[in-house]
């Protein structure tokens, strides 16, 4: 009796409230793990949301004029201020971060073990690259006398909120690299292949776990557009 | 995305039952048929050892119980606040120790701790683990190691409220809702490890709330048994589902908030800090917006009350349902209800904020989405008194707890209009009204339907019933007292009388309602102390409670048809229960008794004229 | 005893507390007499609804308690009911709502010809300021506030000089002419509120709110604080004297300005400094 019904299931938004509503799961075939991700960027969406709201109010209600970016964040080279130099190359290296860690995605549902965990590898360098450059720009704005409580180019607010939503993202980062290291240890063991238990949950190891991992990744990425886009581009 | 599911297909279907429960013959098998097993049989791990079994447990049943265990423990904390509060409030000078510093710590330490630590921690830590894995047949948590980590950071979470207690300077007491600048400065009591460890006893509960939210969201959605549909769910599950979302979407906003304070704090940053003089110095603030902390903490505090809310309205539809032995009426609209006041109640938060300096036009906007919101609650109370009519009611603990629910709610809902209409809401804001009005709505009929709840599930948690005798006695003093505490409140806020007020008996005009205050403290008195007999109940029914069988009640969800009760780890023994109906079949007619469980197939009710599966 | 009893006896009870209630609204002394009418109409719409759901409630249990085999009605739906419950809630909603958003858009809409009077808000105390004969406020500054300038008022705004300064927590107003109140706070938020009037609005330091009302009684009135603002929250309170025109007008010729103000402080600087001088 069940084999002929898929053919006349209903269609359009009538069919998808069905599907959603159908019994045992809500996302059919999806990973308990994926949804919980998803679910925690949705979430995570929202903290951003509010830094970055708060950011644009804060901006628009100082009461000192807010600094001139394209100075503040200038690199001299060779004397002369390049704006924007070290933010592109930072949003450069993140997004090329964004495809390694696609790629070894791809390659581990293939099965392609030592091609997934290059990848993974490429993508916690590209990482690590991209937050070295934040702690290279956070000690120049030290240097120049930036303060979460201070800033003698202006908005005493500019310190407070880029020290607080680039390090809030930095964090993101930071932690993703963390675990970006271990998943490569554990594809290059073989983890994902033979279901190995892990250490604290006892639950077994897929390469779901890689995907993922490449959702949080690929969701701090897209932070940092939005972040480069409020902080240096406004 | 279908690669990777595939794979699993093979190993999953195994253990899971593919045989109908309880069928005979080729006729029934067609109407009984219900879509194979999807998912494979979740690995519990089990605990050995005392410590895994019973601390570091991964079992959400008994971290539901953890979790009502602390709730209950600050709740506790919290009604001692509150009356040494009302001590003050009746009889000015028979405390000695209170004084205003300590007024106000009590004052923001029992709104705090009610409403984070207390309500939303008990409804969904505690009901939510309890319930959500039994009633929609899955066999745990899906993350049962991130659950036990949500319950212990809760437990850390805790801690540092209570500890805060003890710090020099004591606890906070800037009220509840923390609003800078004032919360952060020396005006103000415990400015400064009080409010710190406030601050980071939110972060922590908020760290932790989404770890056990992440996990009950996705219990819901992707682990229910086979046969249980969204539309098959009990409300009690609709409304925790609901209110796990609205956390998940409110939260941030009250961490990047507290973030943001500490960082004023500690750090002299300037987000909510204009240029301030105080004592006579200009401080090294400027240039930040208080009004902003504001609109980031009602945009979490609005929904919060809904997180709150919501839970109740799904357990005491339930528990009306069962204790009526009547299917609740308009199932679908009670759904469609509770996920659209959870929708709305993101676009009303500004309601809080009348009198607040924001800019005036937003008044229009948030007071017609938030009378807006009344409609779907009113009709949720409409389907709760409809549910009764030619009904058979039991007049039971459990339902007497829900009729007063009703009475408090209707009552609470209804001040809230007054609040919610932005012109009406001005003379009345920052009084005692509100007061009134929010502990009518979210504090007393919450509470009701907890008391009714436990009252409910106890029998299931235990394998015992508790005490109808001193259950009833516990009803009338807690439903009569607390009625009679905040319906005259709100006549003080008609005359003018402001909220948190040390002391307030020298205007010619509010010296009038010395006579009620004094009243209202009794009557707190005795509605705290009776408490006690509750308290005494569950322990004593712990030993010599009337042992309670399978389903005492008659029930019909899933709770209830475990093949073991109390139900044990992993919940359902062998197999997993096969659903082919919704929970609320009570009295179907041609039925032969006044329930039919979820588990039972239709082949089995044959003559059953059944409208809603 | 049956259960219905009591729950109708609370209702009873209710409505008795309110028939026979001594407490209730403080006389209005304002113009926001639109405010007690909406309070009135929301209370009477919403206590009807309060009382007829839980009438229907307690006739329920007293005609469906339990009885082995009572036959019970099976309808888990009724779409016609559930429409005409939603579309007659919707209009109740409407006539509470319409009414509330008239009377708003008059509160946030000040008349023309109000007088403004700037109320500063201070841990714990309030003090005032009125423009002078040119009817402009100066502009001020917390950053400004010292002993010799109390007000913060920038010595550059020509507009500041003639500002009637009162150092004091009583104001004088003038009946039947409407007030624009205008709210700085030096520090925390306060709310400047007086039950009589019905208007209140929070002071929050950094922006200046506003709101109005016109006095129509003579009397005294208490001012109190209605936001949290700290231990002294409860003892915030001050005075507002509502008088005729012409009692007004004298106690407004009493009060000292802005220049009147730095003229004295010049005077006792010249004192002191001859002081000194005479002194060596």
């Amino acid at each position: 009796m069940s084999n002929n019904s898929l053919n006349n299931l209903p269609e359009g938004f009538k069919g998808m409230s069905h599907d959603m509503g159908s019994d045992q799961t809500a996302f059919k075939g999806v990973q308990w793990g994926k949804v919980m991700m998803w679910i925690f960027l949705l979430s995570d969406t929202f903290i951003f949301s509010c830094f970055l709201i708060s950011y644009m109010k804060g901006r628009t209600s100082t009461v000192v004029d807010w600094p001139n970016t394209s100075e503040v964040f200038s690199l001299h080279v060779g004397g002369v201020p390049v704006p924007l130099l070290l933010i592109a190359i930072m949003t450069f290296v993140l997004i090329t971060s964004s495809g390694t860690m696609a790629l070894a995605v791809k390659y581990g549902y293939e099965k392609n073990r030592k091609m997934c965990g290059w990848l993974i590898l490429a993508t916690a360098i590209g990482g690590l690259t991209f937050v070295g450059m934040q702690i290279f720009e956070w000690s120049k704005l030290i240097h120049e006398g930036v303060r979460p409580w201070e800033n003698p180019f202006g908005a005493k607010q500019f310190g407070s909120f880029f020290f607080m939503i680039t390090g809030f993202h930095g964090t993101h980062v930071s932690i993703g690299v963390i675990f970006l290291f271990i998943y490569a240890r554990k594809v290059f063991r073989g983890d994902f292949d033979n279901g190995k238990r892990g250490f604290f949950t006892t639950m077994k190891s897929d390469y779901v776990a890689i995907e993922i991992l490449g959702l949080y990744w690929h969701f701090v990425d897209l932070v940092w557009v939005f972040i480069f886009a409020f902080f240096y581009l406004w | 995305m279908s690669d990777e599911y595939n794979q699993k297909n093979t190993p999953l279907e195994a253990k899971s039952s593919e045989t109908m429960s309880g069928t005979s013959g080729t006729s029934s098998k067609d109407i009984d048929y219900v879509r194979p097993a999807e998912l494979p049989e979740q690995d519990l791990y089990h605990g050995h050892s005392f410590i895994t079994k019973w601390i570091f447990c991964q079992d959400a049943k008994i971290i539901g119980i953890q979790y009502f265990l602390t709730a209950v423990f600050t709740g506790i904390v919290g009604l001692v606040l509150s009356w040494l509060m009302r001590l003050q409030l009746g009889y000015p000078d028979l405390v000695p120790f209170i004084t205003p510093e300590h007024y106000y710590q009590f004052v923001t330490m029992h709104g705090m701790i009610m409403v984070v630590y207390f309500l939303t921690a008990l409804f969904l830590g505690g009901f939510g683990n309890y319930l959500i894995p039994l009633m929609v047949g899955a066999r745990d948590m899906v993350f049962p190691y991130v659950n036990m980590l949500s319950f212990w950071m809760f437990f850390i979470a805790v801690c540092v409220l209570m500890a805060s207690f003890f710090v020099p300077g004591g606890p906070t007491g800037a009220g509840w809702t923390l609003y800078p600048p004032q919360a952060i400065l020396p005006g103000t009591p415990g400015s400064n490890m009080g409010i710190i460890l406030m601050l980071a006893s939110l972060s922590l509960f908020v760290i932790g709330f989404t770890m056990g939210g992440l996990n009950y969201i996705i219990t819901i959605l992707q682990a229910r048994t086979r046969g249980m549909t969204l539309m098959r769910m009990p409300l009690t599950i609709w409304g925790i589902f609901t209110a796990t979302a609205l956390a998940m979407l409110a939260f941030p906003a009250l961490l990047v908030s507290c973030i943001m304070m500490t960082l004023d704090k500690m750090l002299e940053t300037s987000f909510f800090m204009p240029a301030i003089l105080q004592a006579g110095e200009v401080l090294d603030y400027g240039g930040g917006s208080p009004v902003l902390f504001q609109h980031l903490f009602w945009f979490f505090g609005h929904p919060e009350v809904y997180i709150v809310a919501l839970p109740a309205f799904g357990i005491v539809s339930d528990l009306i349902s069962v204790h009526a032995r009547k299917n609740i009426f308009g199932y679908r609209m009670m759904v469609w209800a509770i996920v659209g006041i959870g929708g709305l109640s993101f676009f009303v938060w500004a309601h809080h904020m009348y009198v607040s300096g924001m800019n005036p036009w937003f008044g229009f906007f948030f007071a017609t989405t938030t009378l807006i919101i009344a409609v779907p609650t009113a009709l949720k109370v409409y389907n709760w008194i409809i549910t009764l009519f030619r009904a058979n009611i039991r007049m039971n603990t459990v339902m007497l707890f829900c009729l007063g629910f009703i009475v408090t709610f209707v009552n609470g809902g209804i001040t809230g209009i007054f609040l919610g209409n932005v012109a009406v809401d001005i003379p009345l804001s920052d009084t005692y009204f509100v007061i009134a009005h929010f502990h009518m709505v979210m504090g007393i009929a919450p509470l009701m339907v907890i008391m009714g709840a436990v009252y409910h599930w106890f029998p299931l948690v235990t394998g015992r019933m508790l005490s109808e005798k001193l259950g009833k006695w516990h009803f009338w003093i807690t439903f009569l007292g607390a009625y009679s505490i905040y319906f005259p409140m709100h006549y003080l806020g008609f005359i003018g009388v402001p909220r948190r007020y040390y002391e307030m008996y020298d205007s010619p005009y509010v010296a009038s309602a010395t006579g009620m205050n004094e009243f209202i403290t009794v009557a707190a008195l005795i509605v705290g102390f009776a408490q006690l007999i509750f308290i005494y109940n569950i322990v004593s029914s712990l030993s010599i409670g009337k042992p309670a069988g399978k389903n005492p009640w008659k029930a019909n969800s899933l709770e209830w048809l475990t093949p073991e009760v109390p139900p044990a780890h992993g919940n359902w023994g062998e197999k997993l229960p096969v659903i082919y109906r919704w929970p609320y079949d009570f009295n179907v007619p041609g039925a032969k008794e006044d329930y039919i469980t979820q588990t039972t197939p239709p082949s089995e009710v044959i003559n059953a004229e059944v409208q809603k599966t | 005893m049956h259960p219905g009893i009591i729950f109708l006896g609370v209702i009873v009870g209710s409505v008795l507390f309110h028939i026979f209630t001594p407490w209730w609204w403080t006389d209005i002394a304002s113009n926001w007499g639109a405010m007690d009418d909406t309070i009135n109409l929301t209370f009477w719409i919403g206590g009807g609804v309060f009382i007829l759901v839980c009438l229907f409630m307690v006739y329920c249990i007293f005609m469906f308690s339990y009885k082995e085999g009572r036959i019970v009605e099976y309808k888990p739906e009724d779409h016609k009911l559930e429409k005409i419950l939603t579309i007659a809630t919707t209009v109740g909603v409407i006539a509470l709502l319409a009414p509330g958003l008239i009377v708003y858009n008059n509160y946030i809409n000040t008349p023309k010809n109000a007088l403004q009077v700037e109320v500063n808000a201070w841990q714990w105390g309030w003090q005032y300021r009125l423009p002078g004969e040119d009817g402009i406020l100066g502009t001020a500054q917390v950053t400004e506030i010292s002993d010799d300038n109390p007000f913060g008022i920038n010595l550059d705004d020509p507009n500041g000089k003639d500002d009637i300064l009162i150092e004091d927590d009583v104001l004088h107003l003038k009946t039947d002419r409407p007030v624009k109140i205008l709210l700085r706070s030096l520090d925390v938020l306060h709310n400047y509120y007086v039950p009589q009037f019905r208007a209140k609005m929070d002071a929050i330091p950094g922006i200046i709110t506003y709101y109005w009302f016109e006095p129509n009684k003579i009397g005294e009135y208490e001012v109190l604080c209605a936001e949290y603002c700290g231990i002294g929250h409860y003892a915030m309170r001050a005075k507002v004297i509502v008088e005729s025109e012409g009692n007004y007008e004298n106690w407004i010729k009493e009060q000292e300005t802005f220049s009147d103000l730095i003229a004295k402080q010049e005077k006792n600087k010249l004192k002191k400094n001859l002081m000194a001088k005479n002194n060596n």
